[in-house]
């Protein structure tokens, strides 16, 4: 049907694929946390990170803050946001563990950001640009952009530090376990609005260091965030769902899968093919690519 | 009366209209046994579910050390020294051996001590210590079911309630478990025990309530009810 290309094309593509999709994989981890302790589908994490895009974008534009810099105001600053806006927000709902009133905020959530961003910086595509926007770097010797491998580390960073956070401190292991089984959890005096926050926090934060990574890599616009959403969706059904370094996995993945169907097929067909994926994933394989069916005792 | 560890009275609760208890009383003396037997849907379930705070009573109170904790989180019981070991166990079966206790010892009470807790959890369950790396879910049912208890005693609970430690075990587990229930009495531990296994439930305990339908239908020392009649025919004549 067609020619293979030149292995130099091949890892090009799939280092850009794979570098692009960590972005969906951050998306996707945050994602993880929360349906984790709360079953519920954030579908506003898109928006929250393009608004952690422009907040990225005014620190540079406004008071020339270095967009890789800034990780050190976003990222505690999501951490604060996402405690906030699951006290303020989600806490009732969840107390009375009604899933359709917490998907039905999420979705308002979603666009109010997504409107108050019109409304602030207008409905224009925007962008970050920096001195280093253009610039290449050499990798694994093909070359690559420098902000996208950013963007990587980024992501790579900041779902190594929630791995480290859910495995070795207890707080992190009472999430883990409120994920597994909220009953039980209950029964060792672990609080579910304690930790459906810490979910929401955290999930905040890693929207605040994807914003950074979309900021300095693509051009964005208010809207932009809803397809994040979808994508980091269908990442965490590559991953499965619960499964936080499955879900950066499942990122790469889609990444990879995009660039191979843009390069082979046709940009067209891209978004089609994704969402494919998704729903074959869902039929065939709900526990995700990467983990084995749990086998009982 | 004063000194009861755990008391229950008129309890009444329904799944939506459909009732499951009703006007239960019963009591836990501090530093005993106290079985709580009855068939298959008799409510057992339901009335520790209820003073663990999984479910809400439609009525009656529930005291612990004369404090109610009616409408309560099971969070906020668990802190006050009720640890429940649910029908079906509900160990955190992706997690390790040694992630569920120490959970066990989530509870501010018990969480500086973890260390020494562990230490004493492993003296009792030298098996727990061997497979404390195992994800919880790869350990065999008897092995389980003594996770469960060994993660329930982490918070050294004032109360242990046990939900049908026994079932789906063999006979020769079943006979550890209920050494180890008597082991665990020995240290001081208060127990409320439900089990379908009721000869050897009413064999340890110091006193037992016979659950029907929802309502109290018998109570007295384990060894009264184990040689009441109607018990024997109710309860143990096909069984043994
Ligand atoms: N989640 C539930 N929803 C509705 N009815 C229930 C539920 N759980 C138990 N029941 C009913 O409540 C009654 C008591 O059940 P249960 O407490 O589980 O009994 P036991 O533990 O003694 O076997 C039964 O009639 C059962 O069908
Ligand atoms: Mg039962």
């Amino acid at each position: 049907m067609f020619n293979l290309p030149p292995p130099e094309i091949l890892l090009q593509l799939s280092l850009n694929g794979a570098l692009g999709g960590a972005m969906y994989g951050v998306a996707a981890v945050g994602l993880s946390l929360i349906f984790g302790t709360m079953r519920l589908i954030f579908l506003a994490q898109g928006a929250m990170i393009i608004l952690a895009a422009y907040f990225v974008r005014a620190l540079f534009y406004g008071l020339g803050i270095d967009p890789f810099l800034s990780l050190l105001i976003v990222v505690p600053v999501g951490l604060v946001v996402g405690w906030l806006i699951y006290q303020g927000l989600f806490r009732k709902a969840a107390a009375e563990e009604d899933r359709n009133v917490s998907l039905l905020i999420a979705v308002g959530l979603m666009f109010l950001v997504q409107n108050l961003m019109t409304v602030i910086w207008g409905g224009n595509t925007a962008g970050v640009v920096t001195s280093y926007t253009a610039t290449g770097i050499e990798l694994l010797g093909v070359r690559t952009s420098f902000t996208r491998s950013m963007g990587f580390l980024i992501a790579l960073a900041g779902t190594g530090l929630v791995m480290l956070f859910l495995r070795k401190t207890i707080v992190g292991k009472a999430v883990r376990a409120a994920s597994e089984d909220m009953d039980a959890a209950t029964l060792m005096g672990i609080s579910p609005h304690r930790v459906n926050a810490i979910a929401f926090a955290i999930g905040i934060s890693l929207a605040g260091a994807a914003g950074v990574a979309v900021a300095t890599t693509f051009p964005f616009n208010p809207f932009a965030g809803f397809i994040f959403s979808l994508k980091a969706l269908v990442a965490l059904a590559l991953g499965g769902i619960g499964n936080v370094t499955g879900a950066l996995a499942g990122g790469i993945l889609l990444g990879l899968i995009e660039a191979y169907v843009q390069f082979f097929i046709s940009g067209g067909w891209t978004n089609a093919i994704a969402y494919g994926v998704f729903l074959l994933v869902l039929m065939f394989k709900p526990e995700g690519l990467f983990s084995r069916p749990y086998k009982k005792a | 009366m004063a000194n009861r560890l755990l008391e229950i009275s008129d309890l009444e609760v329904a799944y939506g209209d459909v009732g499951a208890l009703w006007g239960v009383s019963l009591h836990v003396d501090p530093g005993t046994i106290v079985a709580l037997v009855g068939a298959n849907g008799a409510g057992k379930t339901t009335l520790l579910r209820t003073v663990s705070g999984l479910l809400r009573p439609k009525a009656g109170d529930i005291r612990v050390s004369g404090r109610s904790l009616v409408g309560k989180a099971p969070q906020e019981i668990a802190r006050m020294g009720i640890a429940h070991v649910p029908e079906g166990r509900g160990l955190f079966r992706q997690m390790t051996v040694l992630e569920n206790l120490e959970l066990g010892a989530f509870q501010p009470r018990a969480r500086p001590r973890t260390k020494q807790l562990l230490e004493k959890a492993y003296t009792l369950f030298p098996r727990l210590k061997e497979r404390a790396q195992q994800k919880a879910g790869s350990l065999s049912g008897g092995e389980q079911q003594m996770l469960a208890i060994a993660r329930a005693t982490m918070s050294e609970p004032s109360l242990l309630i046990l939900d049908e430690p026994s079932l789906g075990l063999s006979p020769l587990v079943v006979q550890q478990m209920f050494s180890l229930i008597q082991t665990l009495h020995g240290q001081g531990v208060t127990i409320l025990l439900v089990e379908q296994n009721i000869h050897q439930a009413l064999k340890v305990a110091d006193y037992a309530f016979v659950l029907q339908t929802g309502s109290l239908a018998m109570q007295g020392t384990g060894a009264e009810l184990i040689a009441d009649p109607e018990i024997q025919k109710a309860y143990m004549g096909v069984l043994e």
